[in-house]
């Protein structure tokens, strides 16, 4: 017995030490088009800004965030998704009685929870994101209150618990999430089975959780079951995972944690494409481009700043103005003079919210949303 | 005076070997411990302080992890991995379109 433990282990560790080496040397990640690569297993990767140059983001290029291995293959004919705890009927649902339930397309923008920890000082343990643990997809499937209407949700259900078919490894905890039933049964929240009209593939096949606005810690990936319940459910990555203080911290310092909070709604934010970070332009006309986007709010205007923020102008922003999706700005400017430019963006969305300076830091390093900044060398030919 | 200061630099010497060796013991209770969950890269990519590092270990016992020497693998995360360390570039995974 100890010696099958043992063998086990040594076998273990050669694989995971083969597989270090792989990544370590260029890993490629099927379907993928090269990304930043934050973590080889389970695979963490960032997409580099300069594929943000379209308002739908491609499959191929879309970030993927795993807190624990991806599942094993899924069987479409095999897959099921039981409806359990708080129903008149618990249900195992097909893959095929999901796709006869009415069918909507959603445009949302989805973005890591901790994209931009890597801007925080002081550091903060976890994947260090820079700007790209975001995209922009268009998601079609069922809306999630008709999946729940198959089962009937019994009114004492307040909050809906989800679970992916990802498993976790030695005792780390399982990846469940719950939110609250009222966001479960919005008309905007789907359980995906397209994305831009694609398998969802790494991003959740067969079915993955559209919680639109809200972070992406929300939107569960291969939901394999949903269950209504009277409270909201516990684990890691509800409590003390993923929560945000109530109150600005003096950074550095520790949160109580009975005034930590779930988060939901995401902030209003931009991040500039163009021109790249510490690059060279020729003086001449050169374009500035971004996008902008603001949880559950449409974006309302963007400014940029091309003297380090003493003067904003308003850029040229993307028809379309929806909540949940970004928008995509541009302005095209003419410097007058060669010279090192620090250029910037600020957001402002339809409720009035406008980016920040300085986001509140937070022991976790969540939601950054300060005014981005590149800086561009101006160059005479 | 001689004899203080060669006395100190053996000194000094004997320790500094120590803490090379911890380091390499702590680099070897990495791969015993990190690696069956996960890959070491998430670990490299961070600059935390001795306290960072620490609470993260407890993390991970809490999690599973054994450690036969929390001490030396401590001492080598700070040491490698501490807040005052440069950030290496991030790197890209290569073209995984067929």
């Amino acid at each position: 017995m100890q010696t099958n433990r043992r063998q086990i282990f040594a076998a273990l560790l050669a694989a995971a030490a083969a597989r270090q080496v792989i990544g370590a040397d260029g890993t490629a990640i099927p379907g993928k088009r090269p990304m930043i690569l934050h973590n080889d297993r389970p695979e963490d990767l960032e997409t580099p800004v300069k594929y943000f140059d379209n308002w739908v983001t491609p499959v191929d290029a879309f970030f993927v965030r795993q807190h624990i291995p991806r599942p094993a293959a899924i069987d479409a004919a095999a897959y099921r998704l039981n409806i359990t705890g708080l129903v008149s009927k618990p249900l195992q649902v097909k893959l095929a009685d999901l796709e006869k339930l009415p069918q909507h397309t959603l445009p949302a923008t989805l973005e890591c929870t901790g994209n931009g920890r890597a801007f925080y000082t002081p550091k903060l343990p976890g994947i260090q994101w820079g700007r790209g643990a975001v995209g922009n997809a268009e998601w079609s499937g069922p809306r999630l209150g008709d999946v729940l209407k198959l089962a009937g949700v019994d009114t004492a259900a307040r909050f809906l618990e989800i679970d992916g078919a990802d498993t976790p490894v030695m005792q780390t905890p399982d990846f469940v999430r719950s939110m609250p039933m009222e966001k479960a049964l919005h008309p905007a929240t789907l359980l995906a089975l397209k994305m831009n009209g694609q398998s969802p593939d790494i991003h959740g096949f067969p079915a993955r959780l559209i919680v639109p606005g809200w972070d992406g810690t929300s939107w569960v990936k291969w939901v394999v079951r949903l269950t209504p319940v009277a409270k909201e459910s516990g684990g890691f990555f509800m409590n003390p995972g993923y929560r945000y203080p109530k109150y600005n911290l003096p950074p550095g310092t520790p949160a109580r944690s009975a005034e930590l909070e779930v988060i939901e709604g995401m902030p209003v934010k931009s991040t500039l494409t163009a021109p790249e970070d510490q690059s060279n332009a020729v003086l001449g006309a050169i374009a500035i481009r971004g996008f902008a986007w603001a949880g559950e709010n449409a974006v309302e205007r963007v400014e940029v700043s091309t003297d380090g923020g003493a003067r904003w102008q308003n850029a040229q922003l993307s028809a379309q103005k929806l909540p949940f999706a970004w928008r995509l700005f541009t302005l095209n400017w003419t410097p007058q003079e060669p010279g090192y430019y620090t250029i910037m963006s600020r957001a402002t969305d339809t409720a009035g919210r406008v980016q920040p300076i300085v986001p509140p830091w937070n022991p976790s390093g969540y939601l950054w949303n300060g005014i981005d900044r590149v800086g561009v060398t101006v160059e005479k030919v | 005076m001689t004899r203080t200061v060669l006395l100190w630099l053996a000194f000094a010497l004997a320790a500094g070997a120590a803490d090379q060796a911890t380091i390499a013991q702590g680099q070897k209770q990495e791969q015993r411990t990190c690696l069956p969950c996960h890959s070491l890269r998430i670990v490299h990519t961070n600059r935390l302080s001795r306290a960072g590092w620490n609470k993260e270990l407890d993390k991970m016992a809490g999690w599973g992890a054994k450690y036969t020497d929390r001490d030396a693998l401590l001492e080598y995360l700070v040491a490698t991995y501490g807040d005052a360390k440069p950030v290496a570039p991030p790197e890209m995974t290569a073209d995984g379109r067929k």
